[in-house]
């Protein structure tokens, strides 16, 4: 679908562009996930949600998907991190949003952002060593589609598109 | 008893030989030299799947015990595999990961393995076919027939793995390991498989603790997900089977997905021939493991950086003939458990990890119990027993003392604790 350029919308008694909305949901969605408020950040999403982590691997010529999820797969999976075993070390991402592209009826937007995720150690290979070293996890993209509706803005997919695929011990946790 | 003073914690356990070994063949930089040269350079490893060089002069670069290999696809249509080495001055020839010599390169021409260097150039088959200025520098002395690349064996088995030897006189492969695979031979041969998945994990631990973990599935209890899946009487009577050369088989039973929340069953898209909701496990010595879950195949080759630093590159499969849909399905049964963001690998690795932290080289030689005796089921721990006696054979070193040269299991009484 065509871009147009930002345009205003009307919140209450304040004037703002939309994209100023979504650049406000992809950095609030930065801060839940961040803060591990798994509930804040579903709540940032559409109930037709979908979310996945990509790369392309060079090794095998393939656009792989790493992880796929609804919403509801997604709510699944963190109310059952409580049970698995997980490394307890926090990921803090910085997120960078190079653009912002409402489409021509106003409905919704894309965004691309650079991400980069760094692991906080704290079980670290060896937590008498390593915990409060900050390590780089992961380095990719977010490509997202929002939703503009009442002078907000939701999200409708988010592909997070990996570099990296050398990922040592994984995560248990959305990105 | 309570907890242990050191004189008790270091006590032989009150079990026979075998059934416990040394951490000393995690730690030690002797025995991990002694490993590359004797076991991995003379051992059959799955390098890579054909499907990852589809095409003629497609190729792949890999290694094994510090090796470097190439790959290829001739237009005859034959996949070779050569030593990635110049014959001249010993450049790595092609330093991609993948890719196609179809294309000419800067230093070469199309339809040639080219070095960069000095542009020696080489066919699929791996001869030489041009010497930079050969007649002016050789005259001649040397020609191209004496400057072929160096051959490896290679062969194309199992569901389409491309498997190579360094070793020249080493058994053929149908010999090292046909029999483990005959569990899952019609499945994986039935039609061609398509590699969907690759990623890899470096971990500061022994390979052998990764193959270990998958060999032994006491350590289901750290899976939520196997729990509520798995434990049932089919699935504490699964047996672990052992075969020549070191490999094992954990037997199928069939695993309930539907009982984790938000999983599906994965009847729908069973591998060819097998029943639904099957599990089977083929590991292979020295560090080798297919693991088929109804629907997707998983792979795992390890490749030994150092005594307590192990590469695990992890492949996934479905069928050639998937249809879009059906493929995306298979990704995610396969992700959903065995990938990086997965509920299974995750765990897996930090626990191989958390034994690397406290074998690590220098710490203190510690006993490592693999003594389960469960009449060769499921949590029975008999699959390393077998391994680790494969094992001393090869290096010739007993591995509840590897200072000593190894002996059969059954030449020592049971030992008391001290």
């Amino acid at each position: 679908m065509a871009s147009v350029p930002c345009q205003p919308l009307i919140c209450g008694e304040i004037t703002v562009s939309n994209c100023e909305t979504v650049r406000e949901a992809i950095y609030q969605a930065t801060m839940a996930l961040d803060d591990q408020k798994w509930d804040d950040w579903l709540s940032l999403c559409d109930d037709d949600f979908q979310y996945s982590i990509t790369s392309f691997s060079p090794e095998i010529n393939y656009e792989m998907t790493y992880l796929a999820a609804n919403k509801k797969d997604l709510r699944h999976l963190v109310d059952l991190l409580p049970k698995h075993n997980t490394d307890h070390s926090p990921l803090h991402r910085h997120t960078s949003i190079y653009s912002v592209s409402p489409s021509e009826d106003g409905k919704t937007a894309t965004a691309v952002s650079s991400v980069i995720i760094y692991q906080n150690m704290l079980d670290g290979t060896h937590s008498h060593v390593d915990a409060g070293e900050s390590r780089l996890f992961l380095i990719g993209r977010y490509f997202d589609t929002l939703k503009l509706e009442d002078g907000k803005s939701t999200f409708l997919k988010r592909e997070l598109k990996l570099d990296n695929r050398r990922l040592d011990k994984g995560s248990h946790w959305p990105l | 008893m309570a907890a242990r003073n050191h004189n008790q914690w270091m006590a032989k356990p009150p079990l026979q030989q075998g059934e416990w070994i040394d951490s000393r063949v995690y730690t030690d930089q002797e025995i991990f030299e002694e490993e590359n040269e004797k076991i991995f350079k003379n051992t059959w490893i799955p390098v890579c799947h054909e499907s990852e060089l589809p095409k003629p002069y497609d190729f792949r670069t890999t290694s094994i015990a510090r090796e470097p290999i190439i790959v290829c696809r001739g237009p005859d249509n034959q996949i070779r595999a050569f030593l990635n080495v110049c014959p001249h001055r010993g450049m790595m020839i092609e330093r991609r990961p993948s890719g196609s010599f179809f294309e000419g390169q800067p230093s070469g021409n199309p339809k040639r393995m080219t070095c960069m260097f000095h542009g020696w150039q080489f066919d699929m088959k791996g001869g030489c076919v041009y010497v930079s200025r050969e007649k002016e520098g050789y005259q001649e002395r040397l020609c191209k027939d004496d400057v072929g690349l160096r051959r490896l064996r290679c062969e194309v088995k199992f569901g389409g793995f491309v498997w190579v030897n360094l070793n020249d006189k080493a058994p053929d492969l149908e010999s090292w390991a046909g029999k483990p695979f005959e569990c899952l031979r019609k499945s994986l041969e039935a039609e061609p498989l398509e590699v969907f998945h690759y990623h890899k994990a470096i971990v500061d631990t022994n390979y052998k603790l990764w193959h270990d973990t998958n060999c032994e599935f006491y350590h289901d209890f750290m899976h939520y997900h196997n729990r509520v899946t798995g434990f049932n009487d089919a699935y504490f009577a699964r047996k672990n089977e052992a075969f020549d050369n070191g490999h094992i088989v954990v037997g199928t039973f069939e695993v309930n997905y539907d009982k984790y929340e938000g999983f599906e069953s994965r009847a729908s898209l069973s591998f060819p021939h097998l029943p639904p909701n099957q599990w089977y496990m083929i590991d292979l010595f020295p560090g080798i493991n297919f693991n088929l879950r109804g629907s997707a195949l998983r792979c795992d080759v390890v490749t030994p950086l150092g005594p307590n630093k192990t590469m695990i590159e992890f492949r996934g499969f479905g069928l050639k003939s998937d249809s879009k849909e059906d493929r995306m399905t298979r990704i995610n049964h396969h992700n959903s458990i065995w990938g990086p963001f997965g509920r299974n690998l995750h765990e897996d690795l930090i626990g191989v990890q958390g034994q690397g932290n406290t074998m690590s080289p220098g710490t203190e030689p510690r006993r490592v119990l693999h003594g389960r005796q469960e009449n060769q089921t499921i949590h029975d721990e008999n699959g390393m027993r077998h391994y680790y006696d494969e094992w001393g054979r090869w290096l010739n070193r007993l591995p509840s003392s590897p200072d000593k040269p190894y002996t059969a299991p059954e030449a020592e009484a049971v030992t008391a604790a001290e």
